[in-house]
């Protein structure tokens, strides 16, 4: 029992790390916002954390971990200010062209050795690093909830618009919640740089703020700990097909790629609200309601 | 310079024919369709099995592909999209399911095409050079820069001369008057994805023939540029993507030349940051916001 | 609002059983489902192998599953020890890297574990490997640190560009007599990145001038513009750092734009299907390869026999893999046939002069590759020796 728990102690970390991620994201989307810039900010965070292992070296892993997620919020602030006032795809996309922007400073500066990154960074995050870094996150996500500036959030959501007309400071929501998205996808850099030994820019391509997109809205977005739950399946996901793929004889390989792709698609289909609402479904199917 | 002027031509045929696709479906569906990259190496990869293995003439093995891409694509709006129509955050959810078939299919193309790089056989295409000023361009760029803008000039006519043209503007302004007006939404809908994937597929094939690189990832590295070129020329516009198509590979080429080529995905995205911070709109978007 | 049609998932899943065939051969069940010690009975041995088969490096992968799946086979018939092997996918990613060693480590129970691909993979699985003392036998990391020093159970048989690029410049120049330079490479991937590195060094020690140097991404398809401005300061040589798929384009596309000088390259360039998919462009291309594919040595030529057999191109990729199971068979040997853990790392520090396609095999002081790189050059369609 011990040996499945150390086989598996690595996932329940990455649980936790996109757990983290795709609350970043979520933070936005609560107001309506769809930024994707969060592998630029995730690597800020990564590589502030690993300079600050090698060179600072007296400084304690809490201070550490505090600068990761402070100074993807503090790059944050400028960007916001112009990003912000777009509507949605186009927001989208320039905080996608932020991201790459960040991840090619990387591959160009040679002071972090370009596409080799930084190796053999001290582990410092322990499981329940993770775990307490979460629960802070959920806590402070969850307070959002049933407070002023949670309804503001929702109603900036719903129609931005007549939340201006009604007096909501909408510039300056939008703006904390990127700036708290920001923290949450550096803090969670600086947690992973602390776990893989290694930070390259080559891990914070596009394609990674696309998954924990897809991991948040998977979960589900209409309550805080959706992401979480998009999170936990979503990278589970691919070791369960890896094992039912060993069992039934399959060679690894692209089977895992296209269930894994079905799967999303399945859910986004048929489960729009995520699969929090998943209980909710089946009880009122088992109700025989329509 | 002037085998630099040309060359961003080349390369920006190809990114305009990529982004026209794009941008047609967005206007008409207010969906950004991930999936497009994935039909763009679905169709390389069908011409490549005609003329590699059934031995099929090139000229005969692209409209085949082409049309390929288009039925790829009425496929793809059957499955991921229209289930999805209607629902309020069909933007998100949009952008989710085409990026899952996205996945499906690259999936697909690994299994039956494996991992490697492949190319067109050697013999596909004559080997010819033709000179224009002191500049060099091969017999290959130049049709292909031919074969891109009559793509995209059929396209605008259809678009502007047909019924089915109409009905998919139609549509595209606002699918409830189009329907009240008699337009079978579903069915322009179906065809505007047809049109818009048989043109990313040409692209594709374009392109595999163009830099002799056909593998099921080949989408990944111009998905990102299509969305610039289609900001940049504004959403929904035909004309726009065309121009910022050609416009990008121009400067793409030019930041390589006069700077240095570490730079040039920079310049790219850091021109994208500007035409949305100051002119969200693009070179030829519609300033209205769509409407219902 | 339209629902979605219900044949579509199914219809879905059809295709997918359809399309599910095999591509080359399966890997055997793994020889214990946890609980049970490394060693399956009868002197073999559980050896795990983390490879890329999806995701960036997906045909390096491929080719690596190829050359140890074949050598398996080739060490069973010879005689030698029993390897049971698992195989996994990385997906290229370093999670999914850490996962699966982890998996080797305490479920499968593997005395060894050859891989991962990728070099970055590597730096973030490595450890956990060096921590719980189960040696690694790195098949294709050329990172020119972070791997090996680890730790003492961390082995690579990979040439690095350091080991491979000097030799083979000097010669180049010796044979071209160049001056100057235009360089290209891939600054996005290690692999080429770090041969950069090395290639920049080999120029300025033998006083070559850099007149101009130009970048590429890995997913780039078109160097046209990047050549160009090469091509226009007219150097004597072109020098590129890039694995065979941006090679074979990036060669296509020189020749397309007139260029007709030499063009020297680095490891990368090393593979059939560089010279198939750049069909006449490659002539005259010089490379510096750690795997001489000419070789008449009894170990080459049986691996190019048992390639051919299982119907897959030999490249550098397949030539290390293959060579990697050879020396974990050799150290098995060397420990007098003990196929525990330690056991196997004592004897990989006892292997020397093995003979493998590669050529005489042995590791330097740190744990690194050491045999007789080699300098070829692309002649009618077909790598030749540069004497």
């Amino acid at each position: 029992m011990t040996d499945l728990l150390l086989a598996y102690q690595s996932l329940f970390a990455f649980v936790g790390i996109n757990a983290l991620l795709a609350l970043s994201v979520y933070a936005t989307l609560a107001c309506g916002q769809l930024s994707l810039a969060n592998a630029g900010f995730m690597a800020i965070g990564a590589y502030t954390g690993a300079l600050l292992t090698f060179h600072a070296k007296g400084l304690p892993f809490v201070a550490v971990l505090a600068a990761a997620a402070l100074a993807p919020a503090i790059v944050a602030v400028p960007l916001g200010l112009p990003v912000l006032r777009l509507r949605g795809v186009f927001l989208a996309i320039a905080t996608v062209g932020f991201g790459e922007v960040v991840r090619l400073f990387f591959v160009n500066w040679d002071f972090t050795n370009g596409a080799l990154g930084l190796v053999a960074i001290p582990q410092r995050t322990r499981l329940w690093t993770i775990v307490l870094a979460l629960a802070v996150a959920l806590y402070v996500l969850g307070r959002l909830r049933g407070s002023r500036t949670g309804y503001a959030l929702e109603a900036i959501r719903e129609d931005e618009t007549a939340a201006r007309t009604m007096g909501i400071y909408t510039t300056g929501h939008k703006m904390a919640m990127l700036v708290l998205g920001a923290a949450l996808a550096g803090l969670a850099g600086g947690l992973e740089a602390h776990f893989t030994f290694m930070v390259a820019p080559g891990g914070y391509r596009f394609e990674r703020v696309v998954d924990w997109l897809v991991q948040a809205v998977v979960g589900g977005t209409t309550v805080f700990y959706g992401p979480v739950i998009g999170a936990a399946f979503l990278t589970v996901l691919p070791e369960i097909l890896r094992e039912a793929g060993a069992r039934l004889g399959l060679a690894p390989g692209p089977f895992r790629m296209f269930l894994n792709g079905a799967i999303l698609l399945a859910v986004i289909l048929y489960l729009p609200n995520g699969l929090v609402s998943l209980p909710a479904r089946l009880r009122r199917r088992a109700r025989g309601a329509a | 310079m002037g085998q630099q002027l040309l060359n961003g031509i080349f390369l920006g045929s190809i990114y305009a024919l990529f982004a026209v696709g794009y941008t047609l479906v967005f206007g008409v569906l207010d969906i950004l369709n991930l999936a497009h990259q994935a039909v763009f190496m679905l169709a390389a990869f069908v011409a490549l099995a005609l003329v590699a293995d059934a031995h099929l003439s090139f000229w005969v093995a692209l409209p085949l592909a082409v049309v390929a891409g288009g039925l790829i694509g009425v496929l793809l709006e059957r499955i991921a999209f229209r289930p999805l129509r209607g629902r309020a955050d069909s933007n998100i959810s949009g952008l989710i399911s085409s990026l899952a078939m996205a996945t499906v299919f690259e999936a697909i193309a690994l299994q039956f095409f494996g991992p490697d790089i492949s190319r067109f056989p050697q013999d596909t295409f004559p080997d010819r050079v033709i000179r224009i000023g002191d500049a060099t361009a091969s017999l290959l760029q130049v049709l292909i820069v031919g074969i891109a803008v009559v793509l995209m000039a059929v396209l605008t006519l259809l678009l502007a001369r047909t019924r089915l043209g109409r009905q998919i503007r139609a549509v595209a302004e606002s699918p409830r008057a189009a329907r009240i007006l008699g337009v079978n939404v579903d069915r322009a809908i179906a065809m505007a994805f047809f049109l818009s994937s048989a043109l990313g597929g040409a692209a594709g094939v374009l392109f595999g023939l163009a830099f002799n690189s056909i593998s099921p990832d080949v989408g990944r590295g111009v998905e990102l540029k299509g969305l610039a070129v289609i900001i940049l020329g504004g959403m929904g516009s035909i004309p726009g993507a065309v121009i910022a198509g050609f416009a990008l590979g121009i400067i793409e080429v030019f930041t390589v030349a006069q700077i240095g080529s570490s730079f040039r995905d920079v310049v790219s995205f850091a021109v994208l940051f500007l035409v949305l911070i100051a002119r969200p709109r693009g070179l030829l978007g519609r300033a209205a916001a769509r409407e219902a | 609002m339209t629902a979605a049609p219900r044949w579509s998932l199914p219809l879905l899943l059809l295709l997918a059983s359809a399309a599910c065939k095999d591509q080359g051969s399966q890997a055997p069940a793994p020889g214990s489902g946890g609980g049970s010690t490394a060693a399956s009975g009868g002197g073999g041995a559980v050896i795990g192998a983390a490879l890329s088969l999806t995701g960036a490096a997906a045909s390096y992968g491929a080719q690596q599953r190829a050359g140890i799946n074949a050598a398996v086979e080739d060490v069973a018939a010879g005689g030698g020890p029993k390897l049971t092997l698992v195989i996994e996918d990385d997906a290229s990613t370093k999670e999914q890297g850490i996962t699966v060693f982890q998996k080797f480590i305490n479920r499968d129970k593997v005395s060894a574990i050859l891989g991962p691909t990728l070099s970055n993979t590597a730096s973030a699985a490595d450890p956990l490997a060096q921590q719980a003392q189960v040696p690694v036998l790195g098949i294709s990391n050329t990172a020119a640190t972070g791997i090996t020093d680890i730790g003492n159970y961390i082995w690579r048989d990979s040439l690095t560009e350091a080991q491979v690029i000097p030799g083979a410049f000097k010669k180049a120049q010796e044979k071209l007599k160049f001056k100057s330079a235009g360089v290209l490479y891939g600054n996005d991937d290690v692999f080429t990145k770090a041969g950069y590195d090395v290639m920049q060094k080999a120029l300025a020690d033998l006083g070559v001038k850099v007149l101009g140097t130009q970048t590429f991404a890995k997913p780039d398809r078109d160097y046209n513009a990047q050549l160009t401005a090469l091509i226009g300061q007219k150097p004597d040589v072109l020098v590129v750092s890039a694995l065979a798929d941006n090679a074979s384009a990036i060669v296509s596309q020189a020749r397309q734009r007139g260029w007709t000088g030499p063009i020297l390259g680095g490891n990368g360039f090393n593979s059939p299907a560089f010279i198939k998919n750049a069909g006449a462009a490659a002539d005259g291309v010089m490379v510096g390869t750690s795997w001489n594919s000419l070789s008449q040595d009894a170990a080459n030529q049986k691996f190019l026999a048992a390639m051919k057999k299982a119907g897959v191109n030999p490249d550098q990729f397949s030539a290390q893999a293959y060579t990697g199971v050879l020396i974990l068979a050799e150290a098995i040997k060397q420990s007098g046939g003990k196929t525990g853990r330690e056991d196997i790392n004592a004897g990989l520090a006892k292997v020397k002069d093995l003979e493998t396609p590669l050529g005489k095999f042995s590791f330097t002081q740190g744990r690194d590759a050491q045999h007789e790189p080699s300098v070829q050059q692309v002649k009618d369609g077909k790598f030749q020796i540069v004497q």
